[in-house]
């Protein structure tokens, strides 16, 4: 009778669970979830919501009926099994209504406050995971019955870490200017080292220096997820780590824009110093278009070396486990720092991050599944009212202010009906890709013209250009699913890890990772802003 | 564990809340760690994440590449 009550939560969330799945099977919720913007993943939340919700029943119902046992299905399934549906309940409610909610509050409050706040904030599902189960420990507390299931928390962590590797490739890396790879290059691994010795200094645990120095040389929050299992982080500094970031990028997004108009940086070397200097994605971006909101030059310059940052990942990855490894190995050869202490998931990241490189998932040159195609094919073509559109506004010389490299791009356009290279030299592919890039870069380049007010274009044509370079712009389903795992084992594992960070944990870190995060912040953006200004004159791509 | 060794009381936990008595000289590290995980080495925990990611990534690739 006690083993019921004792999974009487575990019944109750199975329950709740089918019950919601069943709901939304009718339709029923088909008007809240377009109010959410989640209406597109309402077939995922049946599935998903019926699939656990049974295994949530069947397990309670197994826990009940037998003495707890030590079989590996007993500590592996059966024990955690309440904590694990405990957090998937979490995850869904902050990935299908918490998020997608905050994300309608912010919006709403834009035109009082001038920016998104969530945006600013970072409030996603990681950050938001790892307040609620912050949040739920430090009120109620885990409950008994989802103790051992917490302890799933970081494994799963982990495989998330290991899917991240399919996001990113190497040829993305090499079709970047050698001058953004060398600045960036050395920026992070300065910054790095730099956090390093600062620990060594602070005389900080070595697991809190590991990944806060990943944190401020990288790219901020994912950085900080994908190297806590190397360096054994605790989930308190993992925290720390996440705070010291988001609240330095803050900071960094409301200064970034105002040294750079003082300094007379022009938009390159702005969106170069952005880059480098701020951590946090979204924050790059905020801080670009703050700089200047209708030169797209600006914004795509720091979301270049942002990524060329990004995709320094593999390499400080392995950089901080062999350095982990050494500081805590007792013998210094090299089979025991690399073989011996190297952390067998991070195998699996660079093994997915190779794949990804070798064009398993998505073409190789892909960034986050991302890619363009400009090869031949109808789906890619504009519509027939489109095509009219522009072949009337070029009749009726619509078109004028266009560079001659501009007019090219439209005029071919209108011929081929999409963006491609030249028919002819279709038979040489690297040609035929090569210019079909540059119409679509001239393309861009005649959108955002229009959008300064250079140039005038009526609504009809702007859109069609702009559809026509949507269509070039591919999405690998492959990476796209691949992420969709790897953001759902996050969203367990740091709201698991989040239930780990008690207010003692907190204190016991103490403020140094601050003071540390500090320092390495300003020195880096310091450095990279005078750099900037010495290197950086005007062209840095390829 | 011999019985005349002396125990201190600690307190387990972030995620466990309440408190246990372990052997004085005890790794406390290495507790600590594993008491975070149903595994019992960081070595397992890794290889069996890599084999879930190596089967959903299979999966994955059969139904989004392989059979459409």
């Amino acid at each position: 009778m006690s083993r019921i009550k004792d999974q009487m939560p575990v019944l109750i969330m199975g329950t709740g669970l089918i019950i919601y799945g069943l709901i939304a099977k009718t339709g029923a919720l088909e008007g809240l979830a377009k109010a959410l913007h989640t209406h597109k993943t309402l077939d995922l939340q049946i599935t998903m919501t019926l699939v656990v919700g049974a295994i949530a029943l069947l397990g309670a119902f197994i826990n009940s009926a037998k003495e707890p046992g030590n079989s590996n299905f007993d500590t592996f399934v059966l024990q955690p099994l309440g904590g694990i549906v405990l957090i998937l309940v979490m995850a869904m409610a902050i990935r299908w209504y918490m998020e997608p909610l905050v994300k309608i509050m912010s919006k709403s409050l834009q035109p009082l406050l001038g920016f998104k706040l969530y945006k600013v904030l970072n409030l996603n599902y990681v950050v938001l995971g790892i307040l609620a189960g912050v949040v739920l420990t430090n009120t109620w507390g885990i409950p008994k019955f989802a103790a051992p299931g917490v302890k799933c928390a970081r494994f799963v962590l982990k495989m998330g870490v290991i899917m991240l590797g399919a996001r990113y490739s190497f040829a993305e890396l090499a079709k970047l200017g050698v001058y953004s790879v060398w600045l960036v290059g050395f920026f992070v691994l300065g910054t790095v080292f730099l956090v390093l010795w600062l620990g060594n200094i602070f005389k900080q645990p070595k697991s809190m220096t590991g990944v806060l120095s990943a944190g401020m040389g990288v790219c901020g929050v994912s950085a900080t997820v994908a190297v806590a299992p190397v360096v054994k982080a605790k989930s308190a500094e993992m925290a720390y780590t996440i705070g010291t970031i988001l609240s330095f990028g803050i900071i960094c997004m409301f200064v970034f824009p105002t040294i750079g108009k003082l300094a007379g940086m022009n938009p390159v070397q702005f969106g170069a110093w952005a880059g480098t200097g701020i951590l946090n994605s979204a924050q790059v971006a905020a801080a670009a278009l703050a700089f200047n909101a209708v030169d797209i030059k600006t914004l795509k310059v720091a979301e270049i070396f942002n990524i060329t940052r990004v995709l320094f990942l593999p390499i400080i990855v392995l950089v901080l486990a062999t350095w982990f490894g050494k500081e805590t190995g007792q013998k210094l050869s090299f089979k025991s720092i690399v073989i011996d202490k190297f952390p067998v998931f991070i195998l699996g990241f660079l093994l997915l991050f190779a794949m990804s490189s070798m064009g398993l998932f998505s073409p190789p040159s892909h960034y986050k599944g991302k890619y363009i195609d400009v090869s031949y094919n109808d789906r890619t073509q504009v519509t027939s009212e489109e095509w009219e559109t522009l072949n009337n506004a070029m009749s009726k010389n619509a078109f004028s202010g266009l560079s001659t490299e501009q007019l090219e791009a439209v005029t071919n356009l209108i011929e081929q009906r999409q963006i491609a290279g030249n028919y002819d030299d279709r038979a040489n592919k690297k040609e035929f890709d090569h210019v079909g890039r540059s119409r679509m870069t001239q393309l861009e380049g005649v959108l955002a013209a229009a959008k300064a007010n250079q140039i005038k274009l009526s609504g009809e044509v702007k859109s069609a250009i702009k559809h026509a370079v949507k269509q070039v712009h591919k999405k690998s389903k492959t990476v796209v699913t691949l992420t969709n795992c790897m953001i759902w084992f996050f969203a367990f594992g740091l709201i698991g890890l989040g239930m780990q960070i008690t207010k003692k944990s907190i204190t016991q870190a103490g403020g140094w990772p601050i003071v540390m995060g500090v320092i390495s912040g300003i020195t880096k953006a310091t450095l990279s802003f005078f750099v900037v200004l010495w290197l950086v004159k005007d062209v840095v791509l390829n | 564990m011999s019985d005349e060794e002396k125990k201190v009381t600690i307190e387990t936990g972030d995620a466990g809340k309440g408190s246990t008595e372990i052997a004085e000289g005890a790794n406390t590290e290495e507790l600590e760690e594993r008491a975070l995980s149903v595994f019992s080495s960081d070595r397992n925990e890794d290889i069996t994440a890599l084999i879930f990611c190596l089967i959903t990534t299979f999966l994955v690739l059969l139904f989004t590449k392989w059979m459409v």
